[in-house]
């Protein structure tokens, strides 16, 4: 075998234009901007250029959360968070998800409920706050009820978009073929917005946390947003950012689920061609 | 039957269109007049194409054959029944692609049998035939986002012919495709034409194309879009050939692509 002769290799740069970079500098990355961030607060309290009540050294704060599961039964507020969330998310996606569809793909839906729609839309979720208290008193229901109305009609006007961005080829293929108007929606529109659907429920989960922050915090005595709030009552801002460090740690596990959920339910859009 | 019979049920048009005409609505009181008084007929087998300048309404007759426009005034007819709305004995290959990312290339084929209720065993059978017969054996448990341009464009055509319709409509089926691949296609299409006895209807601005295919070609002009005329290309004799160059060489067909292009050109003058 002959030693071809290769011309030398084009230096990368680390700015490269839409490259997409190697999963081993992607995981560096990641972790490197949490380093920073964890070093600049330690070295913030270290020195004391900050007052420790307000700002607790990180260490602090993760021993806290630890101390908060092991020995004082914070499982059962996070859990409780999460149950809020999901219920409320699925009902929200119930109702949404089927009604979005039919108005994205029939204008006449739309005409009807797309007037009702966009009005409470643009209504902040949190101004029903004390009406829902003096509806449902201090149970589950109005915590849900928040997060529901957070979260629908938002959700519906997304799905609503998406499905009237499906390609009217695609319509007009399966008619041609012989669709009927359900058929077309049933085995046509709705595989091809699904995606998108997705795409829209993983935005709105986000979403739906910061309604259930909000609920915990103002109308709540147990959950993650409750913990805080007593919390603060005895100045314990290490519970305080142990909440907001578990919070976030959630969202982030959700988030992921999700990717991993569309990876698994649409294989046909992550292959690459040949 | 005998042979002269079956010789004039060959000539009778299925597809005839009489005095169509298409205004558009283009709100504040505005319409605009795409097509006006268009009638020819196309008959069983035939190829025939439908070639013009740009906006001189072509895709719009091609639609209203598929029923997915209605006309203003005049009427479709195919084989003695009113066009009226989409339907399965009309199926319709777009320029733009229409695979189904989310199924198989097996089962995008399979679809239109599906929704009409042909048994699965069938329908697996015809599929494979029609796969095969686009050549795609190799990627039918394929997703047509693995495919190229010009093999997601037979997956459109294999999922149209294995529904079995009477008319194969094609709106600029090869527009976006590179010109070898077109002009595989071009040739895939005779041999289709020729092995499925599929009547065609054809919609380009392609002249070279225009004149491989066709039976008939149907020339529209614009401003409104009219039918300026039919053109047989008689230099075929009749015969369909499956190799374009071979088609290129015969006598007769620079002329007729003169002729064209002057039609083109007197059409051009109107801007
Ligand atoms: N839905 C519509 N609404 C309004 N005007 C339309 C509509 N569809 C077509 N037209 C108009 O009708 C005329 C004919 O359009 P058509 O698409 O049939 O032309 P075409 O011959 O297919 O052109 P091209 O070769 O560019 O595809 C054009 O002037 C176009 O603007
Ligand atoms: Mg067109």
């Amino acid at each position: 075998m002959s030693e071809s002769v290769s011309a030398p290799p084009r230096r990368r740069h680390f700015l490269e234009v839409r490259k997409p970079v190697s999963k081993r500098q992607a995981v560096l990355s990641a972790i490197a901007i949490w380093v920073v961030f964890f070093g600049i607060w330690a070295a913030a309290s270290a020195s004391g250029m900050v007052n420790e009540l307000l700002v607790p050294a990180p260490q602090k704060v993760l021993f806290t959360i630890y101390d908060l599961f092991a020995e004082r039964a914070f499982a059962a507020d996070v859990l409780i968070s999460i149950m809020r969330v999901l219920i409320a998310f699925l009902l929200a996606s119930i109702v949404a998800i089927p009604l979005g569809v039919m108005m994205g793909s029939f204008p006449a839906v739309e005409g009807i409920v797309n007037p009702f729609v966009s009005a409470w839309r643009y209504l902040p979720a949190p101004s029903f706050i004390p009406i829902l208290l003096m509806w449902f008193g201090t149970g589950e229901t109005p915590k849900l009820a928040l997060l529901f109305i957070g979260v629908v009609f938002l959700l519906i006007t997304l799905v609503m978009d998406h499905t009237k961005n499906v390609r009217h080829e695609l319509v007009e293929t399966a008619l041609t073929l012989g669709a009927n108007r359900y058929v077309t929606v049933r085995s046509v529109i709705l595989p091809a917005v699904l995606p998108e659907i997705v795409i829209a429920m993983r935005q709105m989960l986000a979403v739906t946390w910061t309604y259930l922050v909000i609920a915990e915090i103002v109308a709540s005595t147990t959950g993650i947003g409750a913990m805080m709030m007593r919390a603060r009552r005895f100045l314990h801002t290490d519970e305080i950012m142990a909440g907001i460090i578990v919070i976030g740690a959630l969202g982030l596990i959700f988030d992921l689920l999700f990717v991993r959920l569309h990876r698994q339910l649409f294989p046909y859009i992550q292959e690459k061609r040949r | 039957m005998s042979p002269a019979k079956e010789a004039a049920a060959e000539q009778a048009p299925i597809l005839t269109l009489d005095g169509i005409s298409k205004s558009f609505d283009l709100g504040k009181g505005k319409t605009l007049e795409a097509i006006t008084g268009v009638s020819f007929g196309v008959s069983r087998n035939e190829i025939c194409v439908i070639l013009g300048p740009s906006g001189c309404g072509k895709s719009t007759v091609l639609r209203m054959m598929a029923g997915l426009e209605t006309p203003t005034s005049g009427d479709l007819m195919l084989e003695g029944r009113h066009i009226d709305g989409p339907g399965r004995d009309r199926g319709m290959v777009f320029q733009a692609y229409t695979s189904f990312d989310w199924m198989s290339v097996r089962r995008n084929v399979e679809f239109g049998m599906k929704i009409n209720g042909v048994p699965a065993s069938e329908r697996r059978d015809r599929a494979d035939h029609y796969i095969r017969l686009v050549g795609l054996t190799k990627f039918a448990d394929a997703y047509p986002t693995q495919l190229s341009g010009g093999m997601r464009q037979r997956v459109a055509i294999a999922r149209t012919l294995a529904n079995g319709p009477e008319l194969l409509l094609m709106d600029e089926p090869f527009g976006a495709l590179d010109a070898e691949t077109r002009w595989h296609m071009q040739e895939l299409l005779v041999e289709i034409a020729e092995s499925t006895r599929t009547t065609i209807v054809m919609v380009t601005h392609d002249i070279e194309e225009a004149i491989f295919l066709a039976d008939k070609i149907v020339f529209m002009s614009r401003h409104p879009g009219r039918v300026k005329c039919e053109i047989v290309p008689e230099f075929k004799n009749g015969k369909r050939i499956t190799e374009k160059e071979k088609v290129i060489d015969l006598d007769g067909y620079s002329e007729i692509e003169r002729q064209i292009m002057r039609l083109m050109r007197e059409e051009g003058a109107k801007d």
